[in-house]
């Protein structure tokens, strides 16, 4: 995890992603006790954010982690340093919950992760069953500022989905 | 009666009740709540260890810390 996360930095810092932060499972056990989960999703803002074709160009990121030897694949992951990695590009909440999310260090290595009021807000967009419970952890386990939290659910148009949870 | 006051004995022949079994998993939630991501992470390891042995999960890829 450790050099999983000093690779990823490195796409920042050679200038092939601007902005890259944890989300999904993963965020959620920062804040919540832990419990199984199989993957690394890394949200990202592409440095070109789209093609001729609007089309969020990922292929240089792939290339550049080919070139350094990444190129086994599991499904969707592309396993790096041993952990399972899924690249989404953030657009709308996501954009915004990277933007916010919170600078971290995992074992000396710096990290963006986002933050509980943005997860349950991606969660609950995403609604499946294990959003639902991530939630649940979420609401019950960590701190959550809960008038960022409404604020964010009500621009979004969550906040009904949100009621009814 | 009460479901919650239901007295259980438990480990060193102590009796608690069924309410204070739940509050204790709940102090225990919010203790592995509290420990630092390295810790998190290494339990996940682990988790990922059981499945993949005790649950048989093959496709389960454990990580690598």
């Amino acid at each position: 995890m450790r050099d999983t996360l000093r690779i990823i930095n490195e796409l920042k810092e050679k200038g092939l992603i601007k902005d890259y932060a944890i989300g999904g499972a993963i965020a959620a056990l920062r804040w919540v006790e832990p419990f199984f989960t199989r993957d690394l999703d890394i949200f990202i803002i592409p440095e070109k954010e789209v093609g001729e074709e609007e089309l969020l160009l990922l292929s240089p990121i792939y290339e550049y982690l080919k070139n350094k030897g990444y190129n086994q694949w599991v499904g969707q992951w592309l396993i790096i340093e041993g952990v399972p990695v899924e690249f989404i590009p953030a657009e709308g909440l996501a954009k915004e919950a990277l933007e916010n999310a919170i600078e971290i260090e995992f074992d000396g290595v710096p990290t963006k992760i986002i933050t509980p009021e943005y997860l349950i807000a991606l969660f609950l967009k995403a609604s499946r069953q294990k959003d639902k419970i991530k939630i649940q952890m979420l609401l019950e386990q960590a701190k959550i500022d809960m008038g960022k939290l409404e604020e964010i659910l009500d621009r979004y148009n969550l906040s009904e989905r949100f009621k009814i949870l | 009666m009460d479901e919650e006051n239901i007295k259980i004995l438990t480990k060193d022949n102590k009796i608690i009740t069924l309410r204070e079994l739940f509050d204790g998993k709940q102090k225990t939630h919010a203790l592995q709540a509290s420990l630092t991501f390295e810790e998190k992470i290494k339990i996940l390891v682990e988790l990922q260890k059981i499945a993949y042995s005790w649950g048989n999960k093959k496709n389960v890829i454990v990580w690598k810390l």
